[in-house]
């Protein structure tokens, strides 16, 4: 999975924020607001990685069970995916 | 015709006689000098602000429409628009925000009528981000009531609102405030652009206190926004006479 072009992301007032640029900001209008994990995970799938991969990653980053971070990621990967911010 | 807006020096080209009668009061009184910003229409964001605003004239749709332009194009110059009443009072500034409808014209009118000062914008200002302030400008465009003045203020203090049976006020910690914030900022589609808005936002928050006010429509509320505001004693203009 690989997160489309077409974001920007920066800190604001201490939260992550993703908006929409460009060609992407005809489909979807708004922001997104994300967490830590959020936040490590949308760098991580702004390159092509699988989702085997992302939780390899998250379990190297954080203290986290694999199961959990399995559940974090799959989670992560099927909004991304529904809304069409990212394809397969 | 070239207009001085928000320090900027910016040239509208309308097709339509509507904006220049609108910005009259902000043209810029020598010609000559050129413009750093030119603020023009497509037709095709005509004809979709047409099926936005049905019944409006086509002056008023390309007049929201250049105001539009103009706002996309000023992160470059370290400014934004932002949805806010500004009252100014005592040489500053505060921002009331909220929905349509929560009551930014009620509240900042009762701060008018119970305290004095002055609206510098109803609705549309737009800021500029310096050194040392952030301020806050009277532009042509200030809302359906036509409140506000050819003037900018350094603003102080941010204030949401929301209606409620009692009076209260609590200071808003930075992430509530930029949840609150974004609704009320126009962040460009262009990717510089939106890049320096989310940056100005971000300073917006980190220079500016923000509040969030509970208030009905007594004076009351007013004594509570004013004390928190400003951090003075409420005393109505009235009892200075």
């Amino acid at each position: 999975m690989k997160i489309k072009k077409g974001f920007v992301v920066r800190n604001v007032g201490g939260e992550c924020v993703v908006v929409p640029v460009g060609a992407m900001s005809k489909t979807f209008h708004g922001m997104i607001n994300l967490n830590e994990t959020g936040n490590f995970l949308w760098e991580f799938f702004s390159a092509d990685h699988t989702v085997e991969e992302g939780v390899a990653a998250l379990c190297a980053e954080y203290d986290v069970e694999e199961s959990v971070a399995r559940n974090d990621v799959q989670r992560f990967a099927d909004i991304l995916l529904q809304n069409g911010f990212a394809e397969e | 015709m070239i207009y001085e807006i928000a320090d900027l020096r910016v040239f509208l080209d309308n097709r339509y006689p509507f904006t220049t009668k609108f910005c009259k009061a902000y043209e810029a009184e020598d010609q000559s000098v050129p413009a750093q910003i030119t603020a023009s229409v497509l037709p095709e964001e005509l004809e979709e602000e047409r099926t936005l605003s049905p019944g409006f004239s086509d002056g008023y749709i390309e007049n929201i429409c250049l105001y539009r332009s103009l706002c996309l194009q000023i992160p470059a110059f370290d400014r934004m628009l932002m949805h806010a009443a500004i009252l100014e009072y005592d040489g500053s500034g505060y921002a009331f925000l909220g929905k349509s409808g929560t009551g930014k014209s009620t509240h900042t009118g009762l701060w008018l009528q119970y305290l004095g000062g002055r609206i510098v914008n109803g609705d549309k200002p737009i800021l500029s981000f310096s050194d040392r302030e952030v301020y806050a400008y009277g532009t042509p465009w200030m809302g359906k009531e036509g409140r506000g003045c050819k003037a900018k203020t350094p603003l102080k203090a941010l204030c949401f609102l929301e209606q409620a049976k009692e009076n209260k006020i609590r200071r808003l910690s930075a992430s509530e405030t930029t949840s609150r914030l974004f609704n009320q900022l126009l962040i460009p589609t262009e990717e510089q652009a939106a890049i320096k808005t989310l940056e100005l936002a971000d300073a917006l928050i980190q220079r500016i206190p923000a509040y969030l006010l509970s208030c009905d429509i007594s004076e009351e509320a007013v004594k509570t926004s004013y004390e928190a505001l400003t951090g003075k004693e409420y005393k109505p203009k009235g009892e200075n006479l």
